[in-house]
């Protein structure tokens, strides 16, 4: 039993060995390996380093809004927050009526839900562009007060 | 919280009413009466006055004709207060859960509102104004830095000779 719990874990990658005399000359070990570029497999799952959001359709989800390079993000996400109203009040009529077709309409629901945060979440690229006037204008602030306390 | 994540959390409380609403509504209904040949669950005194029941003393009419009606007054103000609190929350809960969900929407609109939204290319824009800016500012103030320490330099040598002669002056007489 002791045996079987020691040898569970797979021992670790034999590198050291290349490190021996690092401490006499530290250029007879290899350099770090680069960092990794495009997509490289982790724990049995593909991963990429490009950081983009997926569309909607690449996560199988119907885009109701209309696609276009320009979205009036306010007017879309006020429509989409209507039609959310009425498919809640939907649900609450067909659950008087026929109560056993809650299906179609939960389904609606959800994929307006997933349409509103796919929209919230296209709108953080501006975001973080916003951000970066912000702090270059206070940086600029800072350093204009800088050059007013020096020449005092 | 910036406005997006307020936007994200709206949303997700939005999700929540309804269906807190729809659960609430779900486990408080009452139950539906289903066909004739049953009871009304929704007035069970009413089927038990109704039901011409010998050994039931309160359904007697013809021994004590003035008795019987006040006593099947008292049974149904008996049955009527432990239906009312099922009667009110019917009808409040549903209005308030409504009400709570409008302003959800409406506070979700005045966010959407409240969006400063700018296209991109006027941001790529402002940002290379501000780099340019950035830029000027940064190298007139490494001018002043160093106009500033050559000053400190000389007001430092100054003191050092101010010093030095005030000390080699100061012969003890």
């Amino acid at each position: 039993m002791a045996m079987a719990t020691s040898s569970s874990y797979p021992p670790p990658p034999p590198y050291y060995r290349l490190y021996k005399d690092y401490e006499k000359d530290p250029s007879s070990a290899p350099e770090p390996p680069p960092p990794i570029d495009g997509s490289y497999q982790l724990f049995g799952a593909t991963y990429t380093t490009d950081v983009v959001l997926p569309s909607l359709e690449d996560q199988g989800v119907r885009q109701l809004y209309p696609k276009s390079p320009d979205i009036d993000f306010k007017k879309e996400l006020r429509t989409l927050n209507r039609e959310l109203q009425l498919h809640i009040l939907e649900l609450a009529d067909i659950l008087v009526e026929r109560p056993s077709q809650y299906a179609r309409r939960v389904e609606d629901i959800s994929l307006i839900f997933k349409n509103l945060h796919h929209l919230l979440n296209s709108l953080r690229p501006h975001q973080a562009r916003a951000t970066l006037i912000h702090m270059l204008e206070s940086q600029i602030q800072r350093r204009k007060q800088a050059i007013e306390d020096i020449k005092q | 919280m910036d406005i997006i994540s307020q936007l994200q959390e709206q949303l997700n409380e939005m999700a929540m009413l309804a269906v807190n609403t729809f659960g609430t509504l779900q486990r408080d209904a009452p139950p539906v009466r289903l066909s004739n040949n049953y009871p009304d669950p929704l007035n069970p005194a009413a089927a038990a006055a109704a039901n011409p029941n010998p050994d039931d003393p309160t359904a007697q009419p013809q021994p004590q004709p003035g008795a019987a009606p006040a006593q099947a007054q008292g049974q149904a103000t008996q049955a009527q207060p432990a239906q009312a609190p099922p009667a009110l929350d019917l009808d409040e809960h549903p209005k308030a859960m409504s009400h709570a969900l409008v302003l959800a929407a409406k506070k979700f609109d005045a966010l959407v509102a409240a969006l400063p939204l700018s296209s991109e290319e006027d941001q790529l824009k402002r940002i290379k104004e501000l780099q340019a800016e950035n830029g000027v500012v940064g190298l007139e103030l490494q001018k002043q830095l160093e106009a500033a320490e050559l000053e400190l330099n000389q007001v430092e040598a100054l003191f050092n000779e101010a010093t030095d002669n005030c000390i080699n002056l100061k012969k003890p007489d």
